[in-house]
């Protein structure tokens, strides 16, 4: 590797990461009270009673009369208790990791692809990344059910004609596993725009002469990318890994609609599935507020490693 | 100098953000003189003209009001009617899906109401009228119902040569047997309808004199495992197994049977009579409709009556007004529109002899708990019917789980 | 040099595949918007329509409020990607270029409130902007789309401004311009492609939103067309599939237009960041 960009790569690395920070007085929290304002005016007293609710008994009942009857933990305790909370948990930190991984691995494979093509080639694909972005949810799950339906579905027809097996009215829907996978290609599909598109927003910021003093010396692209694109894309990573994290782990429209209400079950819960069956369906307000916490629970612990560099991250003094 | 500005900039947006807030000149709740009524949208496309009627006569009775009709949809009106109850801004008037009212009765969301003033309450459908009583006391008016037919292809009976319609289950299934080898090849079914559709699978439990549950000294008790629900449910299996190639765990959508018949893939389907909407150009004029029969000859099948309520929050400040402009939307002349338009009018006096109607002369519904709901959405008819078609179970070990769990969730607090 | 284009090329190709794969569903639904209706459910697919027909889009726009709706909609996106924009940046700045108390647990707080899942705050939020009186209003719904449009921009506009170098600020400081006029003149134009990303995700979220769409807003003339969407498969009996396809390729537009007008900036940042030694 090149001396040049070596020193290039360190000077980057070590500079990036010392913003000398000025005490600006009352400047800093000017700038950041619209955001406070705003989230406490309107999200202060949702979230408040979001708590409040999760230690009372509130159904239909309370809801119209608006007062509660306090019961302590006891929704928690109902919840902890029932071994469906349990499995669907475990299926769905799976689900995430699989989701997660997948979005994030083939996003930043298409973003590198989207510096390496030519312009028009960038724009169809970029273009036609919005256009995927941009269908909403109820309609991407109908072109999904009608494309892997049992009678007349695309993916059989052509699965059948490309002998890849006999697939003629294959049912789709039977196993868990065959469910969920589906609903993870709709999922990695629906994410891989904004992952893809902000990767490249991103790998826009690296700056061309160091990339190109690199090449220059010899550097293979695998070494360019780890010594100077990933440092420079790592904040960016790390916040799309936080976000798919939490986006994936609550995901509930998508899985709902394609699996269909009538082929939900225990067996194929996943927890934004269970927060719907166990707390709303039932009117049972008090629950679905003890769930919605205990999945908040989860999903800070699992992002927390990625939120606590984040916030590291610009921070070394 | 700068930084001033930046705090001077910071400030003005949320200065600008408050001022836009409070001077927007929305309000939440329309004028004083202004009834909001909630209706599913399949009004709004279906007869229209018949809201626009009420609402004239309504304003006509009433100098200074008008009528603010909100159209909702069947996924969601629900959740929206939970956050209007939260916040006081109920409707006056509100449709509801008569398998929804228990559940919001039981809870005391609803005004009772002096059944005497609504035309034909005297002849109300019987299925249709409980669904809006509890306690004794009247909730819901009924307003439309629709029940389960069997829609068919009249040129393949006649090819088939079968000259009168079946009145027997015997006779449909020899039918059945007639049409098989006419459907020109793969994937074709005699009789179409999801294995799963226990609006089609209950019917014969009740045909056979059955029913889903009971209440007994005051307590629900599932009743499938008794031996005539057994026996229905028995028959729905062979007849099944007997006519029907479709999906043993498909209900009534991902196909609809509608698209299945208008790729010639069925003889006949079963369910709502507006299926004919969607039997494909090709099949248009050679499509008709007939009364499931039942296992005796001379009773047709029960049909399960779907349909709609419409009540008033107890929380509305215009209850007699709301009620007042239900009943010029449920009057004879509202009805009798309603009936033109293909469905169930609300009272038997009124009943015309439509295949649709006839279908409902002996009707069902589900047991009018209020935890019903929990029984539809944990989906145990349909797991019960996928395990007796499957063989996964026997009839008699799927139905006693099934009743056992009914009888759990139907007793809940 | 050959080695460079026939590279390329190969890359080109790898992209209109992935291209092809990636819109299918897109096409799909477009190609069913102009299928005669009995061609929709067929069981041999129909690739491509061969009697294609306009009337579902006509259907579709006929339908009562399509343009008012279409018109709310771009007028509540706007409003709230414009200014949860520049709030958010004003924010995002703070956090990056000052020290101040309180900095780290409002990081914390832009991540940990996009935790919460949103079923649960829908109920509270309406009783909340009733008293506010923003119920049914596009205020209520633009505040409530800023509200959940803020946490994630602040989140990742912080971290596109976290990872611009370091050494271009000062080499603009060099040149004897305050670190304030530094910052804007050379690091703005490098922020764009961030800024870029954000809105372009904050615009469609906020157009595709449904649920809070749905219940804060009651009059037809005041919804959005999210919500419009949503009548086609609301009601009890069968749903025009035909014209929901038509309908939803519409509403797609006004995105895919506010994205090619954006999109530009993204490149210039490639150019912009480059420094001479």
């Amino acid at each position: 590797m090149g001396i040049a960009a070596g020193t290039a790569a360190t000077r980057l690395s070590r500079r990036r990461l010392t913003w000398r920070r000025a005490a600006g007085g009352a400047v800093p929290y000017g700038l950041v009270l619209p955001v406070v304002a705003a989230l406490a005016a309107v999200l202060g007293y949702p979230v408040y009673k979001l708590v409040r609710l999760s230690f009372q008994h509130y159904g239909l009942f309370e809801l119209i009369r608006h007062s509660g009857q306090d019961v302590g933990l006891a929704n928690y305790g109902s919840v902890l208790h029932d071994p469906v909370f349990w499995h669907t948990l475990l299926r769905t930190v799976i689900f995430t990791i699989a989701n997660v991984g997948l979005t994030m691995g083939i996003g930043t494979l298409l973003a590198l692809l989207l510096v390496r093509v030519s312009g028009w080639v960038r724009i169809l694909l970029t273009a036609g990344l919005v256009l995927v972005w941009s269908m909403p949810q109820v309609v991407a799950v109908q072109v999904w059910q009608w494309m892997t339906n049992s009678q007349n579905g695309v993916v059989n027809y052509v699965l059948t004609e490309l002998h890849v097996g006999n697939y003629f009215q294959h049912d789709w829907y039977t196993t868990t596993f065959s469910e969920l996978a589906l609903v993870t290609t709709l999922i990695v599909w629906g994410a891989l725009p904004f992952v893809a598109i902000t990767l490249y927003a991103a790998l826009a910021q690296v700056p061309r002469d160091l990339v190109e003093a690199a090449e220059v010396d010899g550097a293979r692209a695998w070494r360019i990318f780890l010594d100077v694109t990933l440092p420079i894309l790592r904040p960016v990573l790390l916040i799309l890994t936080s976000l798919s994290i939490i986006w994936d782990f609550g995901v509930f429209t998508q899985p709902f609609l394609l699996i269909g209400q009538g082929h939900i079950y225990p067996s194929n819960y996943l927890m934004g599935i269970y927060l719907f069956e166990e707390g709303y369906v039932n009117s049972d307000f008090g629950r679905g507020a003890a769930i919605s916490i205990l999945m908040l629970v989860v999903v800070a612990a699992m992002s927390v490693f990625y939120v606590r560099r984040m916030v590291r991250i610009g921070d070394v003094e | 100098m700068k930084r001033r500005t930046i705090v001077a900039l910071g400030l003005a947006v949320v200065l600008a953000a408050a001022l836009t807030a409070a001077t927007s000149g929305a309000t939440k709740k329309a004028a004083a003189s202004s009834l909001t009524v909630w209706l599913q949208v399949d009004a709004q496309t279906g007869w229209p003209n018949l809201v626009a009627a009420a609402n004239q006569q309504f304003q006509h009775d009433h100098p200074g009001w008008t009528v603010n009709v909100q159209y909702q949809n069947w996924s969601d009106h629900l959740q929206k009617f939970n956050a209007t109850l939260a916040a006081n801004t109920v409707p006056d008037v509100i449709e509801m899906g008569n398998t929804e009212m228990t559940q919001y009765m039981a809870a005391g969301a609803f005004a009772p109401l002096d059944k005497t003033q609504f035309d034909n309450s005297a002849n109300w459908l019987k299925g249709l009228a409980k669904s809006g009583q509890y306690g004794g006391k009247t909730y819901g008016v009924p307003y439309y119902a629709g029940s389960r037919v069997a829609t068919y292809r009249t040129d393949l009976f006649k090819k088939a040569g079968i000259k009168k319609l079946p009145a027997t289950l015997n006779q449909l299934t020899a039918d059945a047997k007639k049409l098989a080898p006419l459907g020109g090849g793969k994937g074709f079914s005699p009789i179409y309808f999801g294995g799963e559709d226990w609006y089609v699978a209950m019917a014969f439990v009740y045909d056979y004199g059955g029913e889903i549950a009971h209440t007994y000294k005051g307590k629900w008790v599932g009743s499938l495992d008794s031996p005539q629900a057994i026996a229905g449910l028995t028959a729905y299996k062979n007849f099944f197994l007997a006519t029907d190639k479709a999906g043993k765990t498909n209900d009534s959508t991902n196909p609809n049977p509608y698209d299945v018949y208008a790729q010639g893939k069925a003889g006949v389907i079963v369910g709502p009579s507006w299926y004919t909407c969607c039997v494909g150009a090709k099949y248009k004029a050679t499509t008709a409709q007939f009364v499931l029969p039942g296992h005796v000859a001379g009773k047709p099948m029960p049909g399960f009556l779907g349909g709609s309520d419409l009540a008033v929050p107890a929380t509305s400040p215009n209850k007699a007004l709301a009620a007042d402009w239900i009943k010029d939307f449920t009057s004879t002349q509202s009805e009798q529109g309603l009936r033109a338009k293909g469905n169930i009018p609300n009272a038997t006096n009124l009943l015309g002899n439509s295949v649709n109607e006839r279908a409902a002369s002996r009707s069902w519904f589900v047991p009018t708990a209020k935890h019903w709901v929990d029984v539809e959405n944990g989906n145990i008819l349909k797991n019960m019917l996928g395990q007796i078609l499957t063989g996964n179970l026997s009839v008699k070990q799927a139905a006693k789980s099934a009743s056992d769990n009914i009888t759990s969730v139907l007793n809940q607090p | 040099m050959r080695r460079g284009r026939a590279a390329r090329a190969g890359w080109n190709v790898v992209g209109l595949v992935l291209f092809g794969v990636m819109v299918f569903p897109v096409f799909w639904m477009v190609s069913t918007a102009f299928k005669p209706a009995d061609d929709v459910n067929s069981f041999t697919p129909t690739w491509i329509p061969t009697h294609p027909t306009l009337r579902h889009f006509r259907d579709a726009i006929h339908r009562p409020y399509f343009w008012t709706d279409v018109e709310n909609s771009l007028i509540i996106v706007g409003v709230t990607v414009g200014f949860a924009i520049v709030i958010s940046f004003f924010a995002a700045i703070a956090l990056a270029k000052y020290r101040f108390t309180g900095r780290k647990l409002f990081i914390v707080l832009m991540i940990g409130v996009q935790m919460l899942p949103a079923v649960g705050l829908v109920i509270p939020l309406y009783v909340v902007l009733v008293r506010y009186h923003l119920a049914n209003a596009l205020t209520g719904v633009i505040i409530t789309y800023m509200t959940f449009a803020l946490p994630f921009s602040v989140w990742t506009l912080r971290g596109f401004i976290v990872g611009i170098p370091k050494d271009l600020e000062e080499a603009a400081m060099v040149d004897g311009s305050t670190r304030l006029g530094a910052f804007v003149r050379i690091l703005l134009p490098l922020m764009a492609p961030g800024l870029v990303a954000t809105s372009v995700f904050a615009f469609i979220t906020s157009w595709n939103e449904y649920v809070f769409a749905r219940v804060l807003l009651n009059d037809q003339a005041k919804q959005t067309v999210t919500v419009w969407l949503s009548y086609f498969l609301g009601t009890g009996r069968e749903t025009d599939w035909g014209a929901l396809m038509a309908a939803s390729s519409l509403t797609a537009i006004p995105v895919v237009v506010f994205f090619l007008l954006v999109q530009r900036r993204i490149t210039f940042g490639l150019t912009a960041g480059a420094v001479k030694a």
